[in-house]
């Protein structure tokens, strides 16, 4: 089976590109970056199709299906699944934010406004319903 | 991001989830971090960052956004993600605040 290191080659990269990318995803640098998964995706279909222009076996077709599958998957996802479409602009730099008034975990509520003259004020927007 | 709130900075997280998290996570963070719930997504609305049927069961979520108000309210700093995978660095974020005028 040595002599079909390439094929080998492409599926333990297409394998550390989905795993890399899983457990780094706390990792800013990773996680803003999903085109890195699709271009290590690429290279193995790269490198599992030279292989298979070369020796037309079943270990460099397996290898070829395998990165081609997961790189049109990966495509999809990131450039079609993943993308949020665009909206309004409401906020522009430069310019105050709306006013608000929102329960906290206790149930209290905090509005914005409170803020003002004292602290800036850091807002993070998050999807919830994981 | 905790340390933004030792610099007196305050991190207010918003999302439409109740259930996110616990009052006790909350506490445990700091005082400066509160989650706050915006169920009906007004807010989010009137905010712009409304992601229509975003969720995984078709739900309206928020899109994730990071935005950096100044002492006087005013937006000095906007992330807005075209992509649900995208988090703003908080490495960019605490350099927005640390910019701000005193």
């Amino acid at each position: 089976m040595i002599r079909y290191w390439p094929a080998l080659v492409s599926v333990l990269l297409s394998i550390a590109a989905i795993a890399g990318y899983a457990t780094l995803l706390r990792v800013p640098a990773i996680r803003n970056h999903p085109e890195l998964y699709l271009l290590v995706f690429a290279a193995a279909a790269g490198i599992a199709g030279a292989a298979t222009w070369r020796a037309a076996r079943w270990p460099n077709f397996v290898a070829l299906g395998l990165s081609v599958v997961l790189l049109i998957l990966g495509g999809y996802f990131n450039f079609v699944l993943a993308k949020i479409p665009p909206a309004a602009a409401v906020l522009r730099v430069g310019e105050p934010a709306p006013d608000f008034t929102l329960p906290d975990a206790s149930g209290a509520a905090v509005s914005l406004a409170s803020f003002r003259e004292r602290t800036p004020v850091v807002l993070v927007f998050y999807r919830g319903y994981w | 991001m905790t340390e933004l709130g030792d610099q007196g900075v305050q991190i207010l997280a918003i999302s439409p989830d109740p259930n996110e998290k616990s009052q006790e996570l909350a506490r445990k963070l700091h005082a400066r971090y509160r989650f706050l719930t915006d169920q009906d997504l007004a807010v989010t609305r009137r905010y712009g960052l409304l992601h229509a049927h975003g969720g995984h069961k078709g739900q309206d979520v928020a899109r994730p956004t990071t935005v950096v108000l100044d002492r006087r309210g005013v937006v000095r700093w906007l992330e807005l993600a075209d992509s649900i995978q995208i988090r703003p660095d908080p490495i960019d974020v605490a350099r927005a605040v640390r910019q701000l005028p005193q």
